[in-house]
C-alpha cells in the first residue's frame, strides 16, 4: 500500500515490458567480453545469458519485495528517449526487457528482472546533443585514467584529445560493440 | 537505494509481468562429443 493509503491497481502481464535503458561497461575484458554495468549505484553488472535480478538493502522495510513500491530500487528503464539523454555518461544504449514485480512510474520503470533486447554503443556527447540518431558513428572506446569506458565518435576523440582527456586504453568500438553483441546473444540496436 | 540517474516521475501502478517465453538467450550447446569408436573385435 503506498504512503498515501491508496491501493495501487494491480494489473498482470504476459508479455515482458521493453523499455529505454543506458549503460556503462566494465574496463576489464572489453575486447573479449564486455559487462553492462548500471550507471549509477552499486549496481552489479548484468551477466550475459543471465536475467539481471534487482536487489534493494532495505528489502525487509518493504516486506521482502522487490522492487518496493515506495522505494527507488529495481532495474530502471524509461518509456522514452529524452530522460536518458540527461542522465550522466552512457556508454550502451539498448532496448530491455523486464517482468517479474514491476513498477511503472510516468516516465518509466522499476523492475524486478531484466534482459537487454538490442544494443548499441553511443557516443555520450553525440546521444546529449543529438539524441539516437548521432551524425557520426562511435569509432573508438576509451578506457580513461581513472578507469571510466566512453565510446567516442571520431569528432569527439579528436575533441578529447585536444582537451588532454588520456586515455589508458583505446580499442575500436566496432570490435567492442561486437563482442558486446555476441556476448548477451542480442541484435544491434539501428 | 537509487540504482540509475534517471528521473521516473510519480508511481503509477504494480505490474506483475509472467512472460510465457524468458527473453534471455539460452546458453550455447556444448559441443556434442563423438564417442571413441570401440576396437574392432577380432574375427574368425
Amino acid at each position: 500500500m503506498l504512503q498515501t493509503g491508496i491501493e495501487p491497481e494491480l494489473a498482470r502481464l504476459l508479455e515482458p515490458i521493453v523499455a529505454w535503458r543506458t549503460w556503462t561497461l566494465g574496463r576489464s575484458r572489453l575486447a573479449e567480453r564486455p559487462l553492462l554495468l548500471p550507471i549509477a549505484g552499486p549496481g552489479s553488472p548484468w551477466v550475459p545469458r543471465e536475467p539481471a535480478r534487482a536487489s534493494c538493502r532495505r528489502r525487509g522495510v518493504h516486506g521482502g519485495v522487490v522492487p518496493g513500491a515506495r522505494c527507488r530500487c529495481g532495474l530502471h528503464a524509461t518509456d522514452e528517449l529524452e530522460p536518458l539523454r540527461r542522465a550522466r555518461e552512457p556508454t550502451v544504449l539498448g532496448r530491455v526487457a523486464l517482468w517479474g514485480r514491476v513498477i511503472e512510474h510516468e516516465h518509466g520503470y522499476r523492475a524486478e528482472y531484466g534482459y537487454p533486447q538490442r544494443l548499441r554503443l553511443i557516443c555520450p556527447l553525440c546521444f546529449w546533443r543529438w539524441g539516437a540518431a548521432p551524425p557520426n558513428p562511435c569509432a573508438a572506446v576509451l578506457v580513461g585514467r581513472g578507469g571510466r569506458v566512453r565510446a567516442l565518435c571520431h569528432p569527439h576523440r579528436e575533441l578529447a584529445e585536444r582537451s588532454g582527456m588520456g586515455a589508458r586504453r583505446i580499442l575500436p568500438a566496432a570490435a567492442v560493440e561486437e563482442a558486446l553483441l555476441s556476448a548477451y546473444a542480442v541484435d544491434p540496436l539501428r | 537505494m537509487r540504482e540509475d540517474a534517471v528521473d521516473i516521475g510519480p508511481m503509477r501502478r504494480i505490474i506483475e509481468v509472467e512472460p510465457v517465453t524468458l527473453p534471455v538467450p539460452e546458453e550455447l550447446p556444448e559441443p556434442e562429443r563423438v564417442p571413441e569408436a570401440e576396437p574392432a573385435e577380432p574375427s574368425g
